[in-house]
């Protein structure tokens, strides 16, 4: 017998599916999980549902950020322990992966140039809430900025500026494909990156970085550092509201007619034209979609940080580090590429700054461990990290289902058990048989 | 009635003319087999129609007024030079309002006609059902009035549409399979299924039988035929498969080398010296 042919009495149970565990045998809990799943299913349709998770994971995430993985670094003699402001940053970087995903996940346009997008409103903000003498380019004229520090008003301001820039770019990007749009898109992105370094560098202060950023208290009110019961600061309040408010439209254009189209887009482009679509218009949305999250992340960025330099909001490196996020957490599902940017950021701004026993701070070397973890992750998870996640609970919950059987049928499991052992033995068997010497080519049959 | 006239259809690809004036009429409600050897121009011809490929000259009619094909052509027949400024600014005039000429793909099957292809084009990692929504919803709801922050379930006319569609396919037991995973004849019945949904008046079948196993072949030939007397539609084909075409075919149309040698019903072509000698190598039928 071939050692690849599966023995007629292989036990039911013992399948990978999982199917066949329960089934018959056990009709009550077997009923009982199926209406649970179903419900799930159910729930996870429901917007409410979808959101209300995602508040209760946002209130979690600190203390699991701060306080969990800080008591698991003194365990093991490492500070790998999070703080206040990267889970800002983590969501701040959820916003723009979340909307980069409708154009990377679903459409399937890898866009090289999202830091523009991110930039541009970064400035806008930033430029809007200083008071600082700028001189525009090519004249000796010179201007003083209003000084308007409302964060409602500054994040306004450059969502609108990304959306009126993400749409010549993408009207001049859309009309090539695959390599050539991602290289169109880089191509406008450097040049907004060269612009801000030289010639712009009256508006943005070059090289030396834009510092004069002065953000007022929400409403007038609320200062975004100061310390809030339960949800840690304002600022994080504040985001984790916008995050929120994200998800919800990012979950709508999926569930809307669009989501399907975006979604049939990224599958066959000419079939999309030939039910009557205009592919060039849905994709040009899509770009300016992802473009308008990308600036509405930009925005915050520079509340946040309260300094923008080019290189950190328009260099194609940032477009890159984007791309990244929503890969390593998963395209093609709403909530996916978060875990992307927050391992990103994690590695980035906690691991970088473990010292560890012969090499020292790791310090500038955190690309070079992302690079691992990506590999790493990519390798045994294809689908990103949530997809991982996800076959893990399915791995889990079928394991969880056999012991429950087992418990409930010893009998049967015992002898299910030496089925598969005996089976696994023939097939160890047949495999030491094939080395040299034991029968096998060039040995004695 | 002519549901769709092609005057001086003509493609040429940097010197070689794929197709040359090719004038061909598609009655309305009536099955029409465009058959050829291999390079005859069949699919560049229906490439030129549904708006993929830019003809080099001529023009495409579709479901134009009563009269004004007519108009059209004695308006043609004198030259150019001798017509006068009043013919000339009515010619441009049936030209810009009745010619489908030049537009785009998405265009074309707005103005209702589909396709189905070669090989069937669908969206392999949407479900069944997904996929014929897509065309239901477009032909619904037009190309750019969606809303994108309302949900698909507040569209109920698409759900009737697709299960419609899903049935005169038989497909509507395998509405959650994913697409990729249907077998072949059921890929292509699903695309046939995603063109009806598009609400066409004229379908464009490229090799509808290509690559099909008997069995799969028999019932897409019925298929066809439950179409066209079901539901109405015009239906024009390229085939390969002689014992289909003169099966259900109303007319046939005869390409070679670019240009049409014989239009007329089977047992015209049939009989055609001109058909034998070109395409059949005159093996009697």
């Amino acid at each position: 017998m071939s050692d690849d042919e599966r023995p007629q009495d292989e036990p039911e149970s013992l399948r990978t599916d999982g199917a066949g565990v329960g089934g018959e045998a056990s009709p009550g809990p077997a009923g009982a999980q199926e209406s649970l799943t179903l419900l799930l299913r159910d729930l996870r349709n429901h917007e409410f549902a979808v959101i209300g998770a995602a508040a209760l994971a946002l209130v979690v995430f600190p203390y699991l950020l701060i306080d969990g993985l800080g008591a698991l670094g003194s365990l093991i003699g490492f500070r790998i322990g999070g703080y206040e402001g990267l889970a800002s940053l983590v969501l701040i970087y959820g916003i723009i992966v979340v909307g980069f995903n409708l154009l990377l996940g679903y459409t399937e346009l890898l866009s090289f140039g999202h830091a523009a997008f991110f930039g541009a409103a970064a400035y806008t903000a930033g430029l809007l809430s200083s008071t600082a003498e700028i001189s525009p380019p090519f004249t000796e004229a010179s201007m003083t900025m209003p000084g308007i520090g409302s964060p409602l008003v500054m994040l306004t301001a450059g969502t609108l500026v990304a959306v009126l820039l993400a749409w010549p770019i993408g009207i001049l990007s859309i009309r090539r494909s695959g390599v050539y749009f991602a290289v169109l898109t880089l191509t406008f992105g450097q040049m907004l990156y060269f612009f801000a370094l030289g010639p712009g560098a009256g508006i943005t202060n070059g090289d030396n970085g834009f510092a004069d950023v002065n953000v007022e208290p929400l409403l007038g009110v609320f200062d975004l550092g100061a310390e809030l019961p339960v949800v840690t600061t304002v600022e994080y309040l504040f985001v984790g509201v916008l995050f929120l408010l994200a998800l919800t439209v990012a979950n709508r254009i999926i569930n809307s007619p669009y989501g399907l189209i975006l979604k049939a887009l990224g599958e066959n482009e000419q079939r999309v034209a030939f039910v009557g679509l205009n592919v060039f218009r849905y994709k040009l949305m899509a770009f300016i979609i992802s473009g308008a999250f990308a600036g509405l992340g930009g925005a915050l960025f520079i509340m946040h940080e309260q300094y923008i330099h080019p290189t950190t909001a328009l260099y194609w490196i940032q477009s890159g580090d984007f791309v990244i996020m929503t890969v390593l957490g998963g395209t093609g599902s709403l909530i996916a590429p978060v875990f992307g940017a927050f391992m990103f950021e994690y590695v980035s701004n906690v691991i970088s700054g473990v010292t560890l026993p012969v090499i020292g701070r790791i310090g500038s070397l955190w690309r070079l461990i992302l690079g691992a973890v990506f590999v790493i992750i990519i390798w045994n998870a294809p689908r990103g990290i949530y997809g991982g996640l996800v076959d893990l609970k399915r791995a889990l919950l079928v394991g969880l289902r056999r012991l429950v059987w087992a418990s409930q049928h010893p009998q049967k499991a015992s002898e299910a058990l030496r089925g598969w052992a005996a089976l696994r033995g023939r097939r160890v068997l047949a495999i030491a048989d094939r080395l040299p010497g034991r029968g096998g080519p060039g040995g004695e049959r | 009635m002519g549901l769709l006239e092609t005057r001086g259809l003509t493609k040429s690809f940097s010197g070689l003319t794929a197709v040359d004036a090719v004038d061909m009429t598609v009655e309305k409600g009536e099955t029409k087999a465009i058959i050829g050897p291999n390079g005859a121009g069949k699919s560049t011809t229906i490439n030129l129609i549904t708006g993929l490929l830019d003809p080099t000259a001529g023009e495409i009619y579709y479901d134009p007024p009563t009269g004004v094909l007519e108009e059209l052509a004695s308006l043609t027949q004198t030259d150019e030079s001798a017509r006068t400024e009043n013919q000339q600014s009515r010619l441009a005039t049936i030209r810009e309002t009745h010619s489908i000429t030049g537009l785009e793909p998405h265009e074309v099957v707005q103005e209702g006609i589909s396709k189905s292809f070669q090989t069937a084009s669908i969206f392999p990692g949407m479900s069944a059902r997904e996929n014929v929504e897509m065309a239901a919803m477009a032909a619904a709801h037009g190309s750019f009035s969606l809303n994108f922050l309302k949900r698909r379930d507040a569209f109920p006319d698409i759900g009737a549409t697709t299960e419609e569609m899903l049935r005169a396919v038989e497909l509507e037991d395998d509405a959650a399979t994913e697409a990729a995973s249907l077998p072949y004849g059921d890929k292509r019945r699903l695309e046939i299924a995603i063109a009806l949904a598009s609400g066409p008046d004229l379908l464009f079948m490229d090799e509808p039988t290509a690559g099909m196993s008997p069995e799969e072949t028999q019932s897409t030939v019925t298929l066809i035929e439950r179409l066209q007397s079901e539901l109405g539609l015009t239906i024009v084909l390229v085939e390969h498969d002689m014992e289909i075409i003169f099966n259900i075919a109303d007319s046939i149309a005869v390409l070679n080398r670019g240009a049409v040698i014989a239009d007329g019903s089977p047992e015209q072509v049939q009989n055609d010296t001109d058909v034998q000698k070109a395409y059949l190598g005159g093996v009697e039928l």
